[in-house]
C-alpha cells in the first residue's frame, strides 16, 4: 500500500492516469507542478497527454515550477480521504475550492503568469488527484512528514 | 468541311511554333475566327488536337452514334446532331445514356456543350503553378502533442517577419502573384498582435474543448429557493452578456490582422468559440431550472472594450483587465457552486478564461519588450479601462448583489456575501497586478483608487 506522501504514491497515481482514456480526453497538459507536504516536496511533470515524471525535489526547485500546491498535512489527509469516500473530490474539496479557502492559497508560485497553469489545467490536475480514489493510501506519521 | 483558306505569315509562324498543322489552322479560319483570335488560343495553350476536336464538334463531326444511343436519344428528344457533337467532344456513349436517364434535357446539354463541356478547348491545362519557387521537400514530424502548429513552423514557413508586406490573403510561405486585390487588413506589424504563446494556446484550446449540451451534468440541478435561483440567473445573464460582447469585439479584430500572423488569427478564433461556449452554457443554466434571464448590465466597462482604437488597447482592457476579474468570478463561482452542474460550468469556463489571460498577458510582454516606448500608452489604456470598471461597480448593483447572494446562500445573508464579493475582487486584482508585473508593467501605484480599495480590505 503506497504511503502518502512519497514518490511511490505519486507514481501509482501517475500510472493510473496515464492508462486512463478519460484523463487523455481532458486534453493536453504541459506543466511542472510541485506538491509540498510539510518538509517534503515532490515535482510532477506533465507533458502532452500524460504525467511523465515524478521525483522528490527541494525548496530551490520550486522557483522552476509553474506553481506548487501547499497546505498543512492534516488538510492533505482530509482531501485524500474525501476523494476516497466520494470517488472524486466532493464539492467542498476541489483544488480550486481549497485554494480559495486559504489566505495564502493552495496553489502558490513565484511567477504571476506561470501560476495561471493551475487554472488552465485545473480539471486535469483535479483528475490526477481524483485517481487516488482507486488506490488504498497509507498515511505517513505526521512527525515523519514535518521533519 | 472548311474551305481551303490562305494562312497569314504571322499565323503560320505561330502555328509552327505551337505545332498546329496547316489543315487545323485552315479549318479554324474557315469558321470565321481571325488570325489574332487563333493566335490567342495558341497562346492560351490550346493544342492542335484540342482544336481539331472542337472544330469537329462545331461541324457536327465525330464518331457515329450506336443504334442504342440513337434510340435512347429519340426517347429523350435529343436531336441526333447534338448527340454527334457530344461524342465528337469526347463524351462516352454510356455517359450520354446516363444523362438522358437522369432527365438532362437537350437544351441543358446544348448549353453545357456551348460552355466548353467542362473539358473542352476553353479549359486549358496550364501547370505553371507546379514550377513555384516555394521551399519544397518539407517534412514536418508529429510530436508528443501530435502535428502541431509549432511542429510545422520549420524552414521558411517558420520565419515570422516583424513586418508583413502583403495586403492579400496569401498564406505565409506561399509565392505572391501580381494583380491580386487587397483584403483590407490593417495590422502588418508583429509587435501589434504577437504572443510567443499563441501557437501553443491554440493547440491547447483545441485539445481541451468541452461540450455544454452533453458534458454538464444538467440533471444534478435541483430546485433552489427563489432568491438563489434569481441570483444564479442574474449571474448567468451578466456573464452571457459579457462573453458575447468579447466574442463580438474579437470577431471585429480578426479581419484586421494580416495573414503573416496566422497563429494569432487561429488562436483568437478559438477564443471567440470559447466566448460563445460561455454564452451558451450560462444561458442554458438560466433557462434550465424554473428561472429565466435577469436585467442587463449597465455597460460602462463594455464601452472601454468596444471603443478600443488599436489591438493592444483592446487586449489590455479585455484580455488582461476584464478577464482577470471574470476569472475571479469563475473561480469563486466554482467554490460556491450549489450543485455538480454549476461546479462543472464554472470550473471549465475557468480553464478557458485562463488561456485568454495567458494570451493577453504574454502579448503585453511581447509589445513591451519590442516597443518599450509603448509602456505609458498601455498604462493609459488601463487607466481608462479601470475607470470605466469602477463606474460599473457603482452603477450596477445587480452583478455585485447576485454574486453576494449566491456566495452566502440567500438574500437574508447578503451582508456576508458582500464580504465574499470583496474578497473575490481582492483576489482577482492581486492576480491582475501579478500578471502585469510578469509582463514588466508595474501598476501597483497606479491602480484606479476605486479598485485599490479592494486590496486594502
Amino acid at each position: 500500500m503506497p504511503v502518502f506522501p512519497s514518490v511511490e504514491w505519486f507514481d501509482a497515481i501517475k500510472n493510473i492516469v496515464n492508462q486512463d482514456p478519460e484523463f487523455r480526453a481532458l486534453g493536453t497538459v504541459d506543466s511542472v507542478i510541485g506538491v509540498k507536504v510539510g518538509g517534503k516536496i515532490y515535482e510532477l511533470i506533465f507533458e502532452a497527454f500524460e504525467c511523465t515524471n515524478v521525483r522528490e525535489a527541494t525548496d530551490n526547485d520550486l522557483r522552476d515550477m509553474d506553481f506548487w500546491l501547499e497546505q498543512p498535512y492534516d488538510k492533505w489527509q482530509d482531501m485524500i480521504e474525501n476523494i476516497k469516500r466520494n470517488g472524486k473530490a466532493g464539492l467542498s474539496h476541489t483544488l480550486n475550492t481549497l485554494d480559495l479557502s486559504m489566505p495564502e492559497g493552495l496553489a502558490r508560485s513565484h511567477d504571476g503568469y506561470r501560476r495561471d497553469a493551475f487554472y488552465r489545467f485545473n480539471q486535469s490536475i483535479q483528475d490526477f488527484f481524483n485517481a487516488s480514489a482507486k488506490i488504498d493510501t497509507q498515511f505517513a506519521a505526521a512527525e515523519a512528514v514535518t521533519a | 468541311m472548311a474551305d481551303i483558306t490562305t494562312i497569314p505569315d504571322h499565323l503560320r509562324a505561330k502555328a509552327q511554333e505551337k505545332g498546329w498543322p496547316d489543315d487545323v489552322v485552315q479549318q479554324a479560319l474557315a469558321t470565321g475566327a481571325s488570325a489574332d483570335q487563333i493566335i490567342g488560343y495558341m497562346n492560351q495553350g490550346v493544342t492542335a488536337e484540342q482544336a481539331r476536336q472542337f472544330l469537329a464538334a462545331q461541324a457536327g463531326g465525330g464518331p457515329e452514334p450506336s443504334d442504342a444511343l440513337k434510340a435512347k436519344a429519340a426517347d429523350a428528344s435529343w436531336p441526333l446532331d447534338l448527340v454527334k457533337r457530344a461524342l465528337a467532344m469526347g463524351a462516352a456513349e454510356n455517359d450520354l445514356i446516363n444523362f438522358m436517364d437522369m432527365g438532362v434535357t437537350a437544351e441543358q446539354a446544348q448549353q453545357f456543350i456551348e460552355q466548353g463541356g467542362g473539358g473542352g478547348a476553353s479549359f486549358q491545362v496550364d501547370l505553371s503553378w507546379m514550377d513555384v519557387p516555394t521551399e519544397w521537400n518539407t517534412r514536418a514530424k508529429p510530436t508528443k502533442h501530435g502535428l502541431t502548429l509549432e511542429a510545422i513552423n520549420i524552414g521558411k514557413y517558420g520565419d515570422i517577419p516583424d513586418i508583413w508586406p502583403y495586403q492579400t490573403e496569401m498564406p505565409r510561405g506561399a509565392v505572391p502573384i501580381p494583380g491580386v486585390e487587397g483584403m483590407g487588413y490593417s495590422i502588418f506589424e508583429k509587435q501589434e498582435v504577437w504572443s510567443d504563446a499563441c501557437a501553443k494556446l491554440y493547440e491547447e484550446a483545441i485539445q481541451r474543448r468541452w461540450r455544454p449540451a452533453t458534458d454538464v451534468p444538467w440533471t444534478s440541478i435541483e430546485p433552489l429557493p427563489d432568491d438563489l435561483e434569481r441570483a444564479i440567473c442574474q449571474i448567468c445573464t451578466h456573464i452571457s452578456e459579457k462573453e458575447q460582447l468579447e466574442a463580438d469585439v474579437l470577431g471585429r479584430w480578426e479581419p484586421e490582422i494580416s495573414y503573416g500572423y496566422h497563429e494569432v488569427k487561429l488562436y483568437l478564433a478559438t477564443t471567440i468559440f470559447e466566448n460563445a461556449r460561455a454564452v451558451e452554457v450560462f444561458r442554458k443554466r438560466a433557462l434550465s431550472n424554473g428561472g429565466g434571464l435577469g436585467v442587463q448590465s449597465s455597460g460602462w466597462a463594455f464601452r472601454s472594450i468596444v471603443d478600443a482604437r488599436n489591438f493592444t488597447e483592446m487586449v489590455a482592457i479585455q484580455m488582461v483587465l476584464h478577464d482577470s476579474l471574470t476569472l475571479g468570478q469563475y473561480a469563486f463561482g466554482e467554490k460556491f457552486a450549489r450543485n455538480p452542474a454549476e461546479k462543472f460550468i464554472f470550473a471549465h469556463c475557468l480553464q478557458d478564461k485562463a488561456r485568454h489571460l495567458s494570451y493577453g498577458v504574454s502579448h503585453l510582454k511581447y509589445v513591451l519588450l519590442h516597443r518599450p516606448e509603448r509602456r505609458e500608452e498601455i498604462q493609459r489604456y488601463l487607466d481608462k479601462g479601470e475607470g470605466m470598471l469602477v463606474q460599473d461597480d457603482k452603477k450596477d448593483p445587480s452583478t455585485r448583489e447576485s454574486f453576494a447572494m449566491y456566495f452566502a446562500g440567500g438574500k437574508d445573508k447578503i451582508a456576508d456575501g458582500l464580504q465574499v464579493y470583496d474578497a473575490m475582487r481582492k483576489t482577482a486584482l492581486g492576480q491582475y497586478l501579478a500578471r502585469l508585473k510578469w509582463a514588466t508593467l508595474d501598476r501597483s501605484q497606479r491602480l484606479q483608487p476605486g479598485l485599490k480599495a479592494y486590496l486594502g480590505s
